[in-house]
């Protein structure tokens, strides 16, 4: 109380206050100024330097417009999809074109027999299964090594020189991509899907693996204090304090890395490891840019999907949603279809 | 004319009543502490005084326009402050005049000078003049809340709104918050309606006090009328007992 009296005895008259506040107003009005032109320096050297990258790289703005015409008609090629080989029933009947896509659709059970006889002909729908189970498999079986790595990594849950040993591993796994990984597994495997599920299962590893590191270094120190003031052990620490805190977390970035895999297998398949990319790859080989196309659009078909699926997943999973219940009654309630279509919220 | 007039005020949320049949007024200038416990409803009648809930039923007039919908001249501090802490306290307090400026120019922090003295005349009026370029972030609690002050008046409102502005802060920053926002309704004839749950504070800042029990007004009156056994039926109506160990805490 006192103190504020005080403070209105400073603050003195009117036209002092206007001063003060005058001067005040210059000060600020003055770093900002020293701000700006640090900004605007900074922004310039960013466009320069761009520039200059650029030209490094051979760009010239002539070259664009005059090659537009040749990227436009190679894009072209691709608007018209040739569904021929989207089921062994399409290729079998020859059905080009859409008809391919509708024809087969018509016949459901062609779907179903291209996926269990894969090997009897290259089919569109036989690829995309290959795809998706490379991608998920994948995931799964990195998975507990990328839990490992990724608690240890920790530094909340190994020392601080050690735990470097298990971020050096997953840091140099991940220096190396998926698409490299395969070339470790395909003189083991062979060109196959089974090699682009065992790079896939080591990508997931460093990948995972960091997330799982990062989301523990953030966990709060609160309920680790109280967990471990109860006389609990180590390990019943970790596991109570810290992984019970980020248990939703683990599981949706688990599903995120499933979504870049999904992707990463289609990349796979065009160093001859199988599915939709090998597919592609060789329509492209033949310059069958139409049959090319039909398997594009099958990419994009099943990213989008698993995309949403996961993410659609992932916000169910949020934890601030079901306030009331664990984990499980928040795994009951994706079964409401009502609440995946976003109705009854609230 | 009465600055504010709260008329038969009525909010249900489903077969909840928050609020029923509330009404008052308040005459310019006049410092109001709601009192209640937690659910009383009093955070409903902020919210709907502040344009963020509309009523079931009633209505809020300020003269004689009735409000609705989120305006300008009513400002809010918030109980956790809500200040963007990677900003500086000065820009801070600016970002209540961004009803008065578009997009690019508040971006670029290109306000209008009068805009500009009005932000550091209120962040004076917080006693944080010196402070101005601080990032808000690093500031203290009690700081942190004046900011929330200043940033409430550059809105140059009619009316400020404090939803138990004191709550999350020590004893003394709480006081001197509570100067600096009683000083401010002063030196700006400005009618100011906070929530508090400090009894012993409300006594100290407020000129007047409205008393919330289950959605209902059940005091209205000055600081002489806020009798111990008031403030007893405000909070503790049917528990005698609990009532008795805080008078004798108190005490």
């Amino acid at each position: 109380m006192s103190e504020e009296r005080v403070d209105v005895d400073v603050r003195g008259s009117r036209a002092e206050t206007t001063q003060r506040i005058k001067d005040r107003l210059g000060e600020i009005e003055r770093a900002q100024r020293i701000r700006r032109i640090l900004m605007l320096a900074l922004a310039a050297g960013v466009l320069v330097l761009t520039g200059a990258g650029l030209t490094y790289l051979g760009f010239t703005l002539a070259a664009v417009v005059r090659q537009f015409p040749v990227f436009l008609d190679n894009m072209l090629n691709f608007a018209t999809p040739d569904f021929r080989f989207f089921t062994l029933y399409s290729s079998g009947e020859s059905l080009n074109g859409w008809s391919g896509f509708f024809g087969s659709l018509a016949n459901p059970g062609s779907l179903v027999e291209s996926v269990l006889q894969r090997n009897q002909g290259t089919s569109i729908v036989g690829a995309s299964v290959v795809t998706i189970i490379v991608g998920l498999t994948g995931t799964v079986v990195g998975f507990p090594l990328a839990l490992f790595f990724g608690v240890l990594g920790s530094e909340r849950v190994t020392p601080f020189p050690f735990n470097f040993l298990f971020r050096g591993t997953m840091s140099t796994i991940r220096a190396i991509p998926a698409i490299v990984w395969v070339l470790f597994y395909i003189p083991v495997f062979g060109p196959t899907p089974l090699s682009a599920m065992f790079a896939i299962a080591t990508d997931t590893i460093g990948n995972m693996g960091r997330l799982f590191t990062d989301e523990l270094e953030e966990v709060q120190e609160g309920p680790i204090e109280a967990i471990s003031s109860t006389g609990a052990n180590r390990s019943q620490v970790i596991s109570f304090g810290m992984l019970s805190q980020v248990f939703s977390s683990f599981i949706a970035w688990a599903l995120y890395i499933t979504e870049i895999n999904v992707r990463i297998a289609i990349s796979l398949g065009v160093v001859g490891a199988g599915g939709l990319g090998q597919y592609i790859k060789g329509q492209l080989a033949q310059l069958a840019f139409s049959r090319a196309a039909a398997g594009i659009f099958m990419v994009i078909v099943i990213v989008i999907s698993v995309e949403l699926f996961s993410s659609r997943l992932r916000s169910r999973l949020r934890p601030d949603e079901d306030a009331g219940g664990g984990f499980f009654d928040a795994v009951k309630r994706l079964f409401d279809g009502d609440r995946w279509l976003g109705r009854s919220e609230r | 004319m009465p600055a504010i007039t709260v008329e038969n005020l009525t909010k249900r949320y489903g077969d909840t009543v928050a609020l029923e049949d509330a009404s008052f007024s308040i005459p310019e200038g006049e410092f109001v502490v709601l009192l209640g416990p937690s659910g009383a409803g009093k955070s409903t009648l902020l919210r709907i005084l502040n344009g963020l809930t509309e009523p079931t039923e009633g209505g809020v007039y300020m003269g004689d326009t009735k409000l609705s919908g989120r305006r300008s001249d009513i400002g809010m501090v918030f109980q956790m402050h809500y200040l963007v802490e990677s900003m500086s306290a000065y820009k801070n307090a600016l970002t209540g005049a961004l009803s008065r400026e578009d997009l690019l120019r508040s971006l670029l922090t290109w306000y209008d000078t009068p805009d500009k003295v009005a932000a550091l005349e209120a962040l004076d009026t917080v006693g944080l003049l010196e402070e101005a370029q601080q990032r808000a972030g690093s500031m203290s609690g009690g700081q942190k809340q004046r900011v929330g002050i200043a940033r409430a008046l550059v809105q140059q409102p009619d009316l400020m709104l404090a939803d138990e502005p004191v709550a999350s802060l020590d004893p003394k920053a709480a006081e001197e918050v509570m100067g600096y926002m009683r000083d401010a309704a002063k030196e700006r004839t400005l009618t100011t309606i906070a929530s508090l749950h400090q009894v012993g504070l409300a006594r100290e800042f407020g000129e007047r006090y409205i008393g919330l029990r289950d959605g209902r007004v059940v005091f209205d009156g000055g600081k002489d009328d806020l009798t111990m056994d008031v403030v007893d039926e405000i909070y503790y109506e049917g528990d005698e007992e609990a009532s008795a160990a805080t008078q004798e805490a108190i005490q």
